[in-house]
């Protein structure tokens, strides 16, 4: 009996103490990790979208909340501290999880600068290519109504991944969206 | 404390006991995060953090852990450390955390952590554990830093990014799969013991103690 005791005793404390010590390292690192996810994960996607800032759009970023209670998160791009342009991500349902894309917004023309195909979990060398240059380019400088050629608009698909480009394009219309409902909000916030 | 003593439990990891070569322990990372040399010493570098403090305090609660329940204490001393270094990781050095993603926290099921503690610190006081521990991680981190910088050499003709071999070389791309691993694994096990054969002929010994099979139909050591 008194073992039993002693070995439920040492195991919890040593649980409890482990725990503790967890959950402390947790806290104190939680912050730069993200940052650090945001720096690694997103900016690659986000120097696709936007060009030409000399703020950290990373550091300025910012959460707003849309009228349905979503928070969506705008990096700004600012040049000379007045923001030209604004990139919001946004994710659509490939093939193999979310495709996840960064849309830049020129605020003074409402019109897109740019996006950052992020298509990670995609078939490589199929839905993979909605990452290439030659599928994001067709949204430079493209108004801000945008769909695929199958569904009336001139975006041509990757031939062979139609998943893929479907999700592209229904993350950009998300973001755009969003850029649509936030757009006051986002010139105050910066102005 | 006797410092020779301190001394052979730290060195021992570094040869005699090396532990992916000697021991054939900690192979699934020494074959799976190898592809270049910074990886290799990134990993190594984890692997000596939680060695060393889960030798630590392994030998210093060593006394009051109940025997029957040792094992579930062990792993839990050291899931913490390995948790502990997977969050440093991704808060100062991201880019080496998305390199060797399941690997930092497989870290856990090391054989060398779980063997270092049930072999040693549980048996031995903590700065006897601490050198046993630093010895072992340091082999490792040799081991693994070694076989990555061979297979990044000559599968990508770099060495920690930086270009090594001449323009003209056309990187061996096989090096940096998975075969090569083992290929490149197999080789230096094979060139270690060769080397350890020619000493202890040198030295007229037998080609290992105590040898279990026929000496005359095997001729390896010469006798």
């Amino acid at each position: 009996m008194r073992d039993i005791l002693k070995m439920i005793i040492v195991l919890s404390v040593i649980c409890g103490l482990s725990g503790v010590t967890l959950a402390t390292v947790r806290d104190a690192t939680m912050e730069r990790i993200q940052l650090q996810e945001l720096n690694f994960v997103k900016k690659p996607s986000i120097v696709k979208a936007v060009s030409g800032y000399d703020n950290d759009p990373i550091v300025d970023r910012r959460e707003f909340t849309t009228q349905d209670g979503a928070t969506v998160l705008v990096f700004p791009a600012k040049r000379d501290g007045r923001l030209f342009a604004v990139a919001i991500e946004d994710v659509g349902p490939g093939y193999g999880g979310d495709v996840s894309v960064v849309v830049g917004f020129d605020i003074a023309t409402d019109t897109m600068t740019g996006v950052g195909i992020a298509p990670l979990k995609e078939t490589p060398g199929v839905g993979s290519r909605t990452g290439d240059k030659a599928f994001g380019q067709q949204f430079k400088g493209h108004s801000l109504d945008v769909d695929l050629k199958s569904g009336g608009g001139d975006i041509d698909a990757i031939a062979g991944a139609t998943v893929s480009s479907t999700a592209s394009v229904t993350a950009v219309k998300k973001a755009v969206r969003n850029y649509r409902e936030l757009k006051d909000k986002i010139k105050e916030a910066w102005s | 404390m006797d410092t020779k003593r301190l001394w052979k439990e730290f060195s021992k990891g570094l040869w005699n006991e090396l532990p992916p070569f000697r021991l054939v322990l900690g192979l699934c990372p020494t074959l799976a995060v190898t592809k270049a040399a910074s990886t290799g010493l990134g990993m190594g570098a984890g692997v000596i953090f939680v060695l060393v403090l889960s030798n630590l305090l392994i030998s210093l609660v060593r006394k009051i852990i109940p025997a029957k329940v040792r094992i579930a204490c062990f792993i839990v001393i050291a899931a913490s450390l390995v948790v502990i270094v997977e969050l440093l990781m991704q808060a100062f050095d991201y880019p080496l955390y998305l390199e060797l993603g399941i690997f930092v926290p497989l870290i856990v099921v090391n054989c060398i952590i779980l063997g270092r503690a049930e072999a040693f610190a549980s048996k031995n006081g903590p700065l006897l554990s601490v050198a046993d521990g630093l010895g072992m991680g340091l082999g490792f981190t040799m081991s693994l830093t070694f076989l990555g910088s061979l297979r990044e050499l000559f599968g990508s003709g770099t060495l920690f990014g930086a270009q090594l071999m001449p323009a003209a070389y056309k990187p061996f791309g096989f090096m940096v799969e998975a075969p090569g691993a083992f290929v490149c694994l197999g080789l230096l096990l094979a060139g270690m013991n060769y080397m350890n054969n020619v000493r202890r002929r040198r030295q007229g010994l037998a080609a290992v103690d105590g040898p279990s099979h026929d000496c005359g139909a095997c001729g390896l050591c010469g006798k």
